[in-house]
């Protein structure tokens, strides 16, 4: 028992950590079923047209093989269910390369294998519409209310008027989230319900979603997922991969096991689209913002629309009198983009911070105080009050603490050996939210011990969801960590926001304390007590000899929260070396500062940050999934050809966290810090080598041929 | 992945045999480009042959011969070993540095000095047994010819096939003037210079080197040299490692003074064989070391450069990666 130390803000070890390298965290596929059958998506090999035939005659021969499942034989499933991507064998329609078109169900994974590579389909082929360049210009307005035209007074006249401005495109490819585990689901019936194990990031909206499209009412469906091997947004929407591992176990009246190879995850879970955007900004002489405009062009799959929003940081990050942010998005043979870290965000900050340093460079500022000239005293797309902004200080801090009075304004003025070095800097945001959540709290006392289980349908991708709970309601409660056990990962238990968008610690914790503090007042009540020294709930447990006592609350978000604008800020900065020779670029050191309202756990945190910044190293450098574009084929299908940074690509990361109290987006004042370590990060590094070697690379990754 | 029968050979002899009677039988050493093709249904052999436990694997001193003096490397020895082999890393600090530069290391832990040579090109292409590939599929077209073709080749590719050859071992066996040995069913050894070991692609992409179905890599022998002080494995690639070559050179020097006497360039990820500049380095020899000299081969080397539509940078690239790694070379092999 302890009540002077808090567990909240300490740097303790992950909760989870000893069973995941012991190998006792289950991940989707290591939960253990009675005889299973091991089931294989089949995928079209063309882009656009109609399955006229499959033959599968010999695959069903094959050994071991227990069913094969086409649009052909396939249950009626919902298409609108609510799964992403279609791809549910309900049509022999093909809108991309490596649509499922089928299943193979046999008594091993490498019996499934060989028996879809005996199915012989032939097509009716139609030409696909998989080359951007051919088709950008047909884009159109998007459907999404929110990708509107946003227009404040007239950026054409202030860019006609400018002296000083920057008229770019940038572009940033297509990538994919390709988490170390790849999806995965094992199916299980009893009955008319099905138990499905599949990691999760919202793990209430698969199991709407999965039943939705099986035509099933939601508590017909469980979902287990209490570990998550990486999602970056691909786990959020759940896939058709999904629904079809529960039709094959129906089929064959057995548990089916149905993982994604890696290859098959270009084509089966969403990517992030590629972006065209067209940044323009004016600006006075002496460095104030007098137009800002971000045009955004894009794709999204035939029948389905998802654009990422590019243009966000653009809405509030610098003071503007003259703002225009647009979307237009054509509809490819690509299968649907989804959420990927940091939507829109990372990829857009790509543009704005690249497009700021420019600027800078032509009015021969500080990009600094570039920026810090244009800062906003109010959010400018719509008026509110910041709940708290921590730019300047990010700014500040970081520059000081990074040694940015070395840096040389003009690039090439400082080599080291064969290398070129570069200092770049770029600033960054993502939104703050708190999402409905339950929670249930049981403590139960033996002896002079107290316990505390909590329960809710939260989602932990690696990133410390049940290390924070546990430190939060060991504080609320007055207890130590090691006797809080915390259940998540499983629908059963009550209805939690999603590990998605930043909102997963917000919406938890609050909804964790809210439930703590109402059970200590429901165990004042019972006590009938008054005290000088308001009690905890272990205190009372044992001062009214209760065994067992537990509550659940639902939480939602303060309702004046929506009256403040709310948003994590951070600010990057990013030391280059490029050879001289071959343009290899080479982070050496890297800084993220970080507001992000209250700080659980600085250890936790730390490694959310910098692996968002290694993320965003391999968004500056090395990752891109490249299109045929007369097939619609990626040729970049395995983590060989699909470059995430190797450790020797990673230098020095750093990350400091500002010490912020924003009282007003939640009641602990926490803002998520899951996307916004991302944000920024690849502007900083361009930033760095333009100040290096003085070659402005506006298309993503940075590779040694764009800097030669 | 195609059902297959497993053996694992108890001596060479048996080995040789069994594959020599089985046109659709595969040695199996470390696996590590085998397998992945297999599960790919790229490769397709009804048969493997485990090798593992043949021996083979030593690295030693050449007491006779044309190459006495030189150092030898078991066929089925593993690249880890090779690489950090005294021997290895005293006389030809180049194989080491190429052998470092490829795969990671859990995969030169697996593979083969032999496998090393065997390996497979990594064209997105072949990998990908629904698409049109010459190399897996004769006649079917060649897929990266008009498609995606920036990590393919610029010198000595064909219509049929702008595939390249993905080893860094290979490239300094080849600046090295190796010595590949095999022996066949009939217990005949055969010693293949490492220049003719691989192959152009031609009419027939799907033949990667001149090995014969049924003969064994038994050793790759290294001739003595004079190049260990001043040489340097230059690898340049989209991430910092376990990335293949956009491009690679392997330079070494030997100089008299402020003479070259004897300089060798090859390079690799440029053509479906590891490029040997023969013409570039005798420009070098009689000359001074000097930039201006190494610009003038490297110039000489990428004059016959033909880029396809998404690797014209490999020639600048190339042209100054070969200058880097000569300049590199004549400092000790330290950048």
């Amino acid at each position: 028992m302890k009540d002077t130390n808090k567990a909240v803000g300490s740097p303790i070890n992950r909760i989870d950590g000893i069973a995941k390298v012991t190998g006792k965290a289950p991940y989707s596929m290591d939960h253990t079923v009675t005889n299973p059958a091991y089931a294989l998506l089949v995928k079209s090999t063309i882009a656009a047209g109609t399955i006229q035939d499959i033959d599968s005659a010999a695959a069903e021969k094959a050994p071991g093989v227990l069913a094969i499942i086409t649009h052909k034989n396939a249950p009626k499933l919902n298409v609108k269910g609510g799964l992403r991507g279609g791809a549910l064998l309900q049509s022999p329609e093909i809108e991309f390369f490596g649509q499922n078109i089928g299943i193979v169900v046999a008594e091993t994974f490498e019996q499934a294998r060989y028996a879809s590579r005996l199915i012989n389909v032939t097509y009716e082929k139609k030409e696909p519409k998989v080359d951007f360049d051919l088709v950008a210009d047909q884009a159109r307005m998007p459907k999404d209310k929110d990708k509107a035209d946003a227009k404040r007074g007239d950026v054409q006249a202030a860019l006609r008027q400018a002296t000083h401005k920057v008229e770019e495109v940038y572009e940033t490819p297509i990538e994919h989230h390709h988490p170390m585990e790849p999806h995965a689901a094992i199916a299980e019936w009893n009955g008319d319900k099905v138990t499905l194990y599949s990691s999760a990031q919202i793990v209430n909206g698969a199991q709407s979603a999965a039943a939705a499209t099986l035509n099933l009412k939601p508590e017909q469906v469980r979902i287990v997922s209490p570990y998550i091997g990486g999602g970056f947004g691909s786990k959020g929407g759940q896939w058709a991969n999904l629904a079809l591992a529960a039709v094959a176990a129906r089929q064959v009246n057995r548990p089916v096991k149905l993982a994604l190879t890696r290859q098959q995850m270009v084509n089966s879970v969403g990517l992030r689209q590629h972006n065209r955007q067209k940044v323009s900004l004016a600006a006075t002489a002496d460095g104030k913002l007098t137009a800002l405009a971000h045009e955004i062009t894009t794709h999204c799959a035939i029948n389905d629309e998802f654009v990422e929003p590019c243009g966000d940081c653009s809405k509030i990050m610098y003071d503007s009198p003259n703002s225009l942010i647009t979307y237009r998005v054509v509809p490819m043979n690509l299968i649907v983009p989804t959420y990927t870290r940091g939507p829109g965000k990372s990829t857009g900050s790509f543009a704005l911070e690249s497009a700021m340093d420019e600027l800078a460079y032509t009015l021969k500022m500080d990009p600094i105080e570039f920026r810090i000239k244009n800062e906003p005293a109010r959010d400018p797309s719509n008026g509110k009050p910041w709940s708290s902004r921590t730019t300047v200080q990010c700014l500040r801090e970081g520059a000081k603490a990074f040694g940015w009075e070395k840096r040389k304004p003009e690039p090439r003025q400082n080599a080291q050996g064969n290398y070129w070095i570069g200092y770049g800097v770029s600033a960054g945001t993502y939104p703050a939210h708190q999402r409905p959540t339950s929670a249930l709290v049981k403590l139960n006392r033996t002896g002079n011990e107290v316990k505390a289980t909590i329960e809710l349908a939260a989602a932990d991708l690696g990133t410390g969801t049940y290390t924070i709970l546990t430190q939060t309601a060991a504080d609320a409660l007055g207890l130590a960590v090691q006797n809080v056990h915390v259940k998540i990962g499983d629908s059963d238990l009550p209805p939690a926001a999603g590990a998605v968008g930043s909102v997963g610690a917000a919406s938890y914790a609050n909804a964790v304390n809210d439930a703590c503090e109402k059970i200590t007042q429901e165990l004042l009540t019972k006590s009938g007590k008054q005290f000088f020294v308001r009690p905890t709930a272990a205190q009372l447990m044992l001062s009214e000899k209760l065994t067992d006592y537990q509550t659940r609350v639902d939480s939602k978000p303060p309702e004046q929260a929506e009256e403040y604008s709310a948003h994590s800020f951070n600010a990057n900065f990013a030391e280059v070396a490029v050879n001289k020779s071959t343009g290899m670029v080479r982070v050496n050191r890297f800084l993220a500062v970080t507001g992000a309202g209250k700080i659980l756990n600085p250890k936790t945190a730390r490694s959310q940050i910098i692996g968002g910044n290694v993320w965003g190293i391999g968004m500056a450098l090395t990752e891109e999934s490249v299109v045929d574009p007369r097939w619609g084929n990626f040729v970049t299908r395995s983590l060989g050809d699909y470059h995430v940074p190797a450790n020797l690509d990673i230098g020095h990361l750093d990350a400091i966290f500002i010490n912020e109290h924003d009282e007003h987006v939640n009641t602990l004042g926490i803002k998520g810090i899951g996307e916004v370590g991302i944000v920024g990060v690849a502007a900083a590094i361009a930033n760095a080598v333009f100040n290096a070697t003085g070659k402005r690379v506006r298309e993503l990754p940075i590779t040694p041929d764009k800097v030669l | 992945m195609r059902p297959f029968t497993y053996t694992r050979a108890n001596d060479a002899t048996s080995a040789i045999k069994l594959l020599t009677e089985n046109p659709n039988a595969r040695f199996l050493a470390g696996g590590t480009n085998l397998l992945d093709l297999m599960k790919e249904d790229v490769e397709r052999p009804n048969t493997l042959i485990d090798i593992s436990d043949l021996g083979l694997a030593e690295v030693k001193s050449i007491a006779n011969g044309v190459n006495k003096g030189g150092v030898s490397m078991g066929g089925l020895g593993k690249n880890t070993d090779a690489a950090n082999h005294p021997l290895i890393r005293q006389h030809y600090p180049l194989l080491t540095q190429a052998i470092l530069a490829g795969a990671s290391g859990q995969l030169r832990n697996m593979a083969t000095n032999g496998g090393n040579l065997l390996q497979r090109t990594r064209c997105p292409y072949f990998y990908e047994v629904s698409m049109p590939c010459n190399k897996r599929a004769p006649g079917t077209g060649c897929g990266a010819r008009e498609g995606i073709n920036r990590m393919h080749a610029i010198f000595g590719w064909s219509d049929q096939c702008v595939a390249v050859y993905p080893s860094d071992m290979a490239v300094a066996l080849a600046a090295l003037d190796a010595v590949v040995h095999v022996r066949n069913a009939a217990g005949q050894e055969r010693q293949i210079p490492i220049a003719d070991f691989h192959r152009l692609p031609g009419n027939q992409p799907e033949k990667d080197t001149n090995l014969v179905h049924g003969e064994l890599i038994t050793a790759i022998e290294l001739p003595p040299n004079r190049l260990a002080d001043k040489s340097y494995y230059l690898k340049v690639r989209d991430r910092a490692s376990y990335a293949f070559a956009l491009v690679s050179v392997a330079a070494a020097l030997e100089t008299e003074g402020a003479m070259i006497k004897q300089a060798r360039i090859a390079m690799g990820g440029v053509a479906h064989k590891p490029w040997r500049a023969l013409k570039a380095e005798q420009l070098l020899v009689g000359k001074e070391a000097t930039e201006a000299n190494f610009n003038q081969a490297a110039e000489a080397v990428m004059a016959d450069a033909k880029p396809l539509a998404h690797n014209a940078f490999k020639v600048e690239l190339g042209k100054r990666s070969i200058v880097l790694a000569l300049q590199t070379a004549m400092n000790g092999g330290k950048l």
